[in-house]
């Protein structure tokens, strides 16, 4: 019979099952819409980022959703192989034993993120027991959660340090970079480098740049048109959710011929689905300039008989059919490009043409096709998900290609 | 309205132009308004694509815009996307290209008679580049136009240097990249003949001039009476400064004042250009002004009119543009001024995306660097 996981290992860092169990408690707390700290934190992501509550409340519910502590323990053991790697050495098939120690110090720049992005970061990394600094943004989102994990467990809260992040340049935050084992940071590739050129030479530098993810759907998922509204209303929500904001939504997507409802009536019933998911979540704003001048183009070339832009009744959303290919996609809000194709390749080829750094790419179905398989090996994506899910990433999944909990451990192999 | 002939309208045009240069008002609002509905009927009867796009405005057979104001705009990305032209293009004496990342995406304009272009600017650089009518060195980072046709930054400054310049030309731009060595023997050529120069360049290029420059730590006196022209943003460029550092870093660099330095703001999509007005050069604001053919409307995101002093985006209406569309939608922003011409802002579309969101400036960066290996 094994040994319960002890409270505290041999140097006082909580045992990875106590931190786990806290990080859940404390976001199952924060899954209460009505849980005060979580109602000033909403009021305050409203005013920084303008989405409007309904959109905030989804993205809240999805982070703290999400750190289970289930989730949370089997993603370590199946990086680890198992918990106890974190405690005591473990034997592996055909390598050497291993333990993994926490690093000491680890630093996460979430200055430039959407909304608590860097939560999932923080969790395992408080789990290899490392003291955390979080560059916090001024809505004080990860603040206020630090707070609710120390009241749920006091010595977890001492390892944690939520402050206000402004850039690299101030000798603050340039100790905290120096001092760091790992740093996690989110933002555009000026800011990395920027960051990067602040670490000690042997620390663990774990960069989230700017990326977009990309639709596709599949003719086996056009076979009539109730088929067609499904998979329209996903990439509706996957493209207005956070006004396509952040590198999970949607921009462009790709329709094979071939289906049940060809491209363009397809793009018809992406029309009313945008409609539709524009009512559950509504902008922020009347007007956007990037997505009008996109109009205008669309607009010009649907009078020229190429193409259509569909634009919001009611609402700011537009979802532009057959756009050139040859021009990168509309990389602005609540706008989605709908490029008719042949196959993969075609996509592959425009991810390849404008050398798009993708995150993800969502397909309609689960279907097996080899050449949907080579496409998103080849396409440089992290994620393959089903449309619709694209916001709603599993906390199990290696975001950006990265394991959850190995950037902030360090093994010891025995031989 | 019946539809004018084009030889009408280019007579009409050029008279302005004549007008101007000769010291008159060149326009006035009713001047204005009626060669561009004259235009914008002619231009109905003869550019297909552009009466399409105005049909979808509403604006047809029946119904014309009674107003300059009205003339419907095609966004600029629509040079890209047909043919706007009011002749057959096999006859063009002139041909631009935007800039594009492919020879397919890149905008194109068509002109047909180069007299008009050529007029125009003439009359524009004289008023706002040398009002003392000096005969200038030009030394231009600029597209060479005889290796480059169809840079209309390269036929602008080639033309001026010709007519207006010494006979002493140098071009120091070859494939995008300053030829630092060229430039520096020109410079000293002329400040040793004391021939007072005309630097011309985009402000990328002067960038890369600079850095040069202060890595070698060259510095130069030129002659007195020398100007710098400088044009464009840094748009599809890795690499920005603030125009103000610019500035102070041409002076101590050229020995050229600040205030003689003056921005050019012009569009392959357009024949006219903007310049920094004289009286704003010493100002910490600038204010672009423009021959009185070309006029602008400042307009919020849906395309209607704001009132003076308001942030939107600039609508240009070129009476120069005869041979193509006379009015054309940017997506640069801008206010209009409190005693005339325009304050110009960045562009909307690369204002940085939020979050991890890719952008185009990101976009503009990776292809950049995935073409240089």
């Amino acid at each position: 019979m094994r040994s319960p996981p002890r409270p505290f290992t041999a140097n006082g860092v909580p045992g990875v099952r106590r931190v786990a169990s806290a990080v859940a408690d404390a976001a199952r707390r924060w899954s209460d819409a009505d849980f005060p700290p979580r109602v000033r934190a909403t009021r305050a992501i409203r005013e920084r980022t303008g989405y409007t509550e309904p959109v905030v409340d989804y993205a809240l519910d999805a982070l703290f959703g999400a750190l289970d502590a289930d989730a949370i323990l089997a993603t370590i053991a199946s990086e680890l192989g198992s918990l106890e790697a974190l405690e005591t050495f473990v034997a592996r098939p055909g390598r050497p034993d291993v333990t993994y120690r926490g690093v000491e110090h680890v630093t996460i720049v979430s200055s430039d993120t959407t909304i608590g992005v860097a939560l999932p970061a923080l969790a395992f990394a408080l789990c290899a027991g490392a003291h955390t600094i979080v560059k916090d943004r001024n809505d004080r989102l990860i603040a206020s959660f630090a707070e609710t994990l120390a009241q749920e467990q006091p010595e977890l809260g001492e390892r944690i340090e939520a402050i206000a992040w402004d850039g690299a340049d101030d000798a603050t935050s340039r100790s905290h970079l120096a001092l760091a084992d790992t740093v996690v940071a989110f933002g555009g590739s000026d800011a990395l480098r920027e960051l990067r050129a602040h670490l000690k030479a042997d620390a663990l530098f774990v960069p989230f740049g700017h990326r977009t993810s990309l639709g596709y759907v599949e003719r086996e998922s056009l076979v009539d048109g109730e088929m067609a509204r499904e998979i329209a209303r996903g990439i509706a929500r996957d493209a207005l959710l956070y006004d396509g904001d952040g590198c999970l939504s949607l921009h462009a997507a790709f329709v094979e011929r071939g289906g049940g409802v060809d491209p363009h009536a397809f793009a018809r019933i992406a029309r009313d689905a945008f409609d539709e998911a524009a009512f559950e979540f509504p902008a922020g704003y009347e007007t956007d300039a990037g997505l009008e001048a996109y109009r205008r183009s669309a607009s010009f070339r649907a009078a020229q008989g190429r193409g259509a832009a569909f634009a919001g009744s009611m609402a700011p959303h537009l979802v532009a059919y057959d756009a050139p290919q040859d021009e990168p996609p509309p990389l602005v809000r609540r706008t989605l490009a709908l490029y008719p194709g042949d196959g993969p390749d075609d996509a592959l080829a425009f991810v390849r043409r404008h050398a798009l750094p993708l995150e993800a790419i969502a397909f309609g179905t689960d279907v097996a096709r080899a050449d949907l398989a080579a496409f998103a090996r080849a396409s440089g994506a992290s994620r393959l998900a089903r449309l619709g899910t694209l916001q709603r990433p599993p906390l199990a999944g290696e975001h950006g290609g990265y394991g959850r909990i190995l950037p902030f451990v360090r093994a010891i192999y025995r031989a | 309205m019946t539809v004018p002939h084009a030889s009408d309208l280019d007579d009409a045009f050029l008279a302005i132009v004549r007008d101007w240069s000769a010291g008159g008002v060149g326009c006035d609002e009713e001047r204005f308004d009626g060669l561009a509905l004259a235009t914008f009927a002619y231009q109905r009867a003869h550019n297909a694509p552009y009466a399409r796009y105005a049909e979808t405005l509403g604006y047809d057979r029946d119904r014309m815009p009674t107003s300059w104001r009205d003339v419907p705009a095609v966004p600029s990305s629509a040079f890209k996307d047909a043919t706007l032209a009011t002749f057959d293009i096999l006859g063009a004496e002139l041909e631009f290209h935007t800039s594009g990342t492919t020879a397919e995406s890149a905008g194109k304009h068509f002109i047909e008679r180069a007299a008009l272009y050529d007029a125009a600017l003439l009359a524009g650089f004289d008023r706002f580049m040398l009002p003392d009518r000096p005969k200038l060195r030009y030394l231009n980072l600029v597209p060479n136009p005889r290796r480059h046709p169809h840079s209309s930054l390269g036929y602008m400054m080639g033309h001026v240097s010709v007519l207006r310049g010494d006979g002493k030309a140098t071009y120091a731009l070859e494939d995008g990249v300053v030829d630092v060595a060229v430039f520096s023997r020109a410079l000293a050529s002329a400040c040793a003949d004391g021939q007072a120069v005309c630097i011309a360049g985009t402000a990328f290029a002067f960038v890369a001039l600079l850095e040069a420059l202060e890595a070698e730590g060259t510095t130069f006196a030129a002659p007195s009476g020398s100007r710098i022209m400088e044009t464009g943003g840094f748009k599809g460029r890795v690499r920005a400064i603030e125009r103000d550092e610019l500035y102070t870093r041409l002076e101590a660099s050229l020995g050229i004042t600040r205030r003689d330095i003056v921005a050019e703001y012009g569009m392959t999509e357009l024949v006219s250009q903007f310049y920094d007005s004289p009286e704003s050069r010493d100002a910490d604001v600038r204010v672009k002004v423009a021959p009185p053919w070309l006029r602008t409307l400042v307009v919020d995101e849906r395309g209607n009119a704001l009132p003076d002093g308001e942030t939107g985006y600039l609508r240009h209406v070129d009476l120069g543009n005869r041979s193509s569309v006379l009015a054309v939608e940017t997506e640069d922003r801008g206010y209009r001024a409190p005693g005339g011409g325009i304050v110009l802002l960045g562009r909307a579309i690369d204002a940085p995306a939020r979050g991890c969101s890719l952008d185009a400036e990101d976009l503009r960066a990776l292809a950049a660097s995935a073409l240089h290996g």
